[in-house]
């Protein structure tokens, strides 16, 4: 589903990523660890084709980052979701807006648009707020939307950014169970996080990254 | 119409009701800048007519030998009516010329003299085609040419002058044209960019999502076609009051059509939909 073989990524003078070689099969669930610039964003971004490598190929499904089109790409996005430790919300909508935003991009009707909305935010929870507006949640219920928007067009994986690093503990803890709960239902997860620790719990495939380079 | 077309609809309106004081300023540069178009406009407009009516009235007098009879003067009167260039030849009798000149000078010549003193001629009217000052001159010397043309008298100075200055008028008018255009053009992108530059991270987002480059721009193209008619809108108003105001004064002097009031309104549609596409393309190719 994700093949990363011998990928390099250079910018601005400065190697960024070397030799990344990584396996992401379908409903997996990988936490990428390391710490802050060690390149687990950037790697994430190469998987979400924000940016292609310098050497070595990425795969997603049937898009290859070599042959890759400029028109291909937000097809590729729609099935790869994505979200952010600054959820990325759009602040002047309410919930529902932020969420069948993605669905509206992709020309989808308006019934559907609407179930697909209600279903995707009673999954994480928050049925009850889908006509608040953004300024009005906390930070746990803003990452909640933003992985209720990533989940609209039934993605086959899920990137996580530092999902939890604006959260306090209790709050890291149900986004954490959220982000397994998606995993069980067949949806692969890919997690970057800086914190050691909070990988202990999640039974994932743990991948340490240093300056740059996968670590045993 | 599709889903998306309507999704874009609704968010070119809502785009300008959320960011008012940036639709505020984009409409009001708009409508300044084709405010001053609109005026000048009406102003080359009827420019153009005025000229056009004193070409119309550009007459050439041939006068008869006095010694032949007015019955003799019809063939003459046929002859320069069927010459190439003229449109109509008139016989003015010896007593339509006296009439004439009481309606002109409100003086009697008759009154110091013991007869009429003014001469038969024969009135010509040239074809709208051929009022240069060259071509007249050409038809006045064929008319000379004839048999019992005493004088062909005309103003071909008039003429000579109003060409001469026209293309002056004409070319000014074309530079002026240009530049308000480009600087409304200039100054539409740019206000735009600076509103599209606000929706940065809306557009991020769009783009995280995995929407395509049409669905991005579509928002914005409409947001910019409804600034611009708005306003343009703005602009034929303020045109329409403008010249209204000096017809109360100055009744007669500006024609003012309704294509003519509409075009600030088309214009401004149109360079805010070319200015919305040029931002948009060139910020969806920077990120």
């Amino acid at each position: 589903m994700i093949q990363i073989t011998d990928v390099w990524y250079r910018a601005g003078g400065n190697q960024i990523l070397s030799e990344i070689n990584l396996h992401v099969k379908r409903g997996e669930f990988v936490s990428l660890v390391g710490a802050s610039g060690a390149g687990k964003s950037t790697l994430l971004r190469l998987i979400h084709m924000a940016i292609l490598p310098t050497k070595g190929v990425v795969r997603v499904d049937r898009f290859n980052s070599r042959s890759v089109k400029a028109g291909d790409i937000p097809l590729l996005r729609r099935k790869v979701g994505f979200i952010f430790q600054d959820f990325k919300l759009l602040e002047d909508r309410d919930v529902y807006d932020n969420v069948a935003f993605a669905l509206w991009a992709t020309g989808a009707r308006r019934s559907t648009i609407k179930k697909r909305v209600f279903q995707v935010l009673a999954g994480v929870g928050l049925s009850h707020k889908r006509y608040a507006r953004i300024e009005e949640l906390s930070g746990g219920e803003k990452q909640r939307v933003a992985i209720a928007r990533a989940l609209a067009n039934e993605p086959f994986v899920l990137l996580a950014d530092e999902p939890t690093g604006n959260l306090d503990p209790v709050t890291t803890e149900e986004i954490l169970k959220l982000l397994r709960k998606i995993n069980t239902r067949g949806t692969a997860v890919l997690m970057a996080t800086h914190k050691d620790g909070l990988v202990k719990t999640l039974p994932s495939q743990v991948i340490k990254i240093k300056e740059g380079r996968i670590v045993p | 119409m599709s889903l998306n077309l309507l999704y874009s609809l609704r968010e070119g309106v809502l785009a300008m009701r959320r960011s008012r004081l940036s639709t505020l300023w984009t409409t009001s540069t708009i409508a300044v800048a084709l405010t001053l178009f609109g005026i000048f406009m009406v102003l080359t407009f009827n420019l153009q007519r005025m000229i056009d009516s004193v070409r119309q009235h550009v007459v050439l007098e041939a006068f008869v030998d006095a010694s032949l009879g007015e019955d003799a003067v019809e063939p003459i009167r046929a002859t320069i009516a069927g010459l190439d260039g003229v449109s109509e030849a008139v016989f003015i009798s010896r007593e339509q010329a006296l009439a004439r000149f009481r309606d002109a000078f409100g003086d009697d010549p008759m009154l110091v003299l013991d007869e009429n003193p003014l001469p038969m001629s024969i009135e010509v009217q040239v074809d709208a085609a051929q009022r240069t000052g060259a071509q007249i001159e050409g038809i006045a010397r064929r008319i000379s040419g004839i048999e019992c043309i005493d004088e062909v008298a005309y103003k071909g100075g008039v003429v000579e002058i109003i060409n001469h200055w026209s293309r002056y008028i004409y070319l000014i008018d074309a530079v002026l044209f240009f530049l308000v255009l480009a600087s409304a053009l200039f100054l539409v992108s740019n206000t735009l960019r600076l509103t599209i530059m606000a929706q940065k991270k809306a557009i991020q987002i769009m783009q995280l999502v995995g929407a395509e480059r049409g669905f991005i721009r579509r928002p914005y193209l409409i947001q910019g076609i409804f600034q611009g008619a708005l306003g343009g809108g703005i602009a034929s108003c303020v045109v329409w009051i403008v010249f209204a105001l000096i017809s109360l004064r100055l009744p007669a002097l500006f024609e003012l059509p309704s294509w003519l009031l509409l075009t600030p309104m088309g214009l401004g549609a149109l360079l805010a939909f070319w200015g919305s596409e040029i931002s948009v393309n060139r910020f969806l190719n920077d990120v």
